[in-house]
């Protein structure tokens, strides 16, 4: 298997640009910019409360994100378009709403330290009931295996708290979603994780993640009617 | 002894017993029946090792209350065009084409289309039906969802209402932005229908389209041979003291200042509707 570089997946330089950031800072200066920002994760450093939180803490939490981003926009999406019916359009929609939460409550957490918010381009697989299943069950997997990799990595606990709280509430979506394609929803005795370069290589496969933004703007001279 | 003597005697016998035996269930009910109060002083006491067992530590943030999404209705989208490609007037390539799109518009920007609806074929491939930058107005047509990148949702829409010289943006259904505007002569009327806004133009060295300027999928049905197809335009003015009027070649002029309040409110994109 060729390895990957973060480039090639990271089209947007979202993901970079937060790694950079935070490469930047240190944990006292990283801690400011977000006590700055507003963000709730403050009380994260007081003494003897908890175990510090780091700058891997801080990409870790901008992974997640990247994930929590993309499920987020890919159930946005097929709700929207409404070519879902019965159960599936039902999962969606509450689904949809949990993973905005997520993305809601990262964001607030990174504050200004949290990565841009990528572009997608699902190519239709929202428009199409066994496609967008088949899609969700690929998407749910690979954040349980995602949060399981990472989870023994995180250094402060109240973080880890929270990660363990989202991991089971994927992995009961990916229950979910299993059950409605019609596949077992626990086939395993034992879910082992998945390292980023993987869950990354397997993103990127998808090519849902969008090129450049469409250039709409432009410093031309009109040739409209007038 | 008669038989009947025998089993009057026999049921007597049971009675007497029966009656004894209740009496001495009666007598030892006033007891407890093999119940033993448990004594604690006697029996050690199991307890978790406190030190063992520290209290679980707290989510460093709260997740919020999901929210289900509220804006299906209110909303568009549009996508660039990412292939050439032909529009058929049904989803399927053996109906007859409607319309070409390029992948640039005659201003250089993206070229992109407002998607109406989309539906997957017998042989599963999704098919996108969009609003036509073509001759005549109005015209829609089917493309292969590959053709398009991905959707962009915009929450606004723009009338222009040319019986009452105004224009009005409507932002997910409530008005926002209400102007006056000059709309094309009778020769060269603005034309009415659906349409949408599809790039935007600045910092041109041309008063005559003001400070901004932007570009709509409508087409002059006179000025066919106008530069660059003769696009219908939402733009700026050297000559405010017009407005309200039917004074242009077809595009919707505005005055500087309310184009320039225009600009940051209305994305590409928006859906226009010409009354």
């Amino acid at each position: 298997m060729t390895e990957l570089t973060l480039e090639e997946i990271d089209v947007d330089g979202a993901i970079r640009e937060a790694e950079d950031r935070v490469a930047q800072l240190t944990r006292r200066g990283l801690l400011g910019a977000v006590v700055a920002s507003g963000a709730g994760l403050l009380a994260l450093g007081r003494p003897g409360t908890a175990r510090a939180v780091t700058k891997n803490d801080v990409a870790i939490l901008n992974y997640a994100l990247s994930l929590e981003e993309l499920q987020s926009a890919f159930y946005t999406e097929a709700e929207r378009l409404r070519k879902l019916e019965g159960k599936a359009r039902q999962a969606a929609r509450r689904v949809g709403s949990v993973e905005r939460a997520h993305v809601a409550a990262f964001r607030k957490a990174l504050g200004r330290n949290a990565i841009r918010r990528p572009r997608y381009n699902f190519g239709g697989v929202t428009e199409d009931e066994r496609r967008f299943l088949k899609t969700a069950v690929a998407f749910e997997d690979l954040a349980v295996a995602a949060y399981k990799a990472q989870a023994p990595r995180i250094n402060n606990r109240g973080l880890l708290a929270v990660a363990v709280s989202i991991h089971s509430v994927e992995a009961r979506h990916a229950a979910w979603m299993r059950y409605l394609f019609g596949i077992r929803p626990a086939a395993e005795p034992f879910d082992s994780g998945i390292e980023m370069s993987e869950i990354l290589r397997i993103v990127r496969s998808t090519r849902f993640i969008a090129g450049p933004p469409a250039r709409t703007t432009r410093r031309s001279r009109p040739r409209f009617t007038g | 002894m008669t038989p009947g003597r025998r089993r009057l005697a026999v049921a007597a016998v049971l009675l007497v017993a029966a009656a004894a035996a209740a009496a001495f269930l009666l007598l030892r009910g006033d007891e407890p029946v093999a119940v033993e109060k448990p004594v604690a002083a006697q029996k050690p006491v199991v307890r978790p090792p406190q030190a063992a067992l520290p209290s679980a530590p707290k989510p460093a943030f709260a997740i919020p209350q999901p929210k289900l999404l509220q804006d299906r209705d209110s909303v568009s989208r549009w996508s660039p065009v990412l292939r050439r490609t032909a529009a058929f007037r049904s989803p399927d390539v053996r109906t007859p084409v409607v319309g070409k799109l390029e992948t640039q518009t005659p201003e250089e920007t993206t070229n992109l289309v407002l998607v109406l609806d989309s539906t997957t074929t017998p042989s599963g491939e999704v098919w996108a039906k969009v609003r036509l930058p073509v001759l005549p107005n109005n015209t829609v047509g089917w493309i292969p969802r590959r053709a398009l990148g991905g959707y962009t949702v915009v929450a606004t829409h723009l009338v222009i209402d040319r019986a009452r010289l105004r224009a009005t943006l409507y932002s997910r259904g409530r008005s926002v932005f209400n102007a006056p505007v000059g709309i094309g002569e009778s020769q060269w009327p603005t034309p009415g229908g659906k349409f949408y806004i599809r790039n935007k133009l600045t910092q041109y060295a041309n008063p005559f389209y003001g400070p901004l300027a932007f570009g709509t999928s409508a087409r002059s049905a006179v000025l066919t041979d106008w530069p660059a197809g003769g696009f219908v335009g939402i733009h700026g003015t050297n000559q405010p003291d017009l407005i309200p009027g039917r004074i242009s070649h077809g595009c919707v002029r505005m005055r500087n200042g309310d184009i320039l309040r225009l600009a940051p409110i209305m994305p590409i994109g928006t859906p226009l509707t010409v009354l």
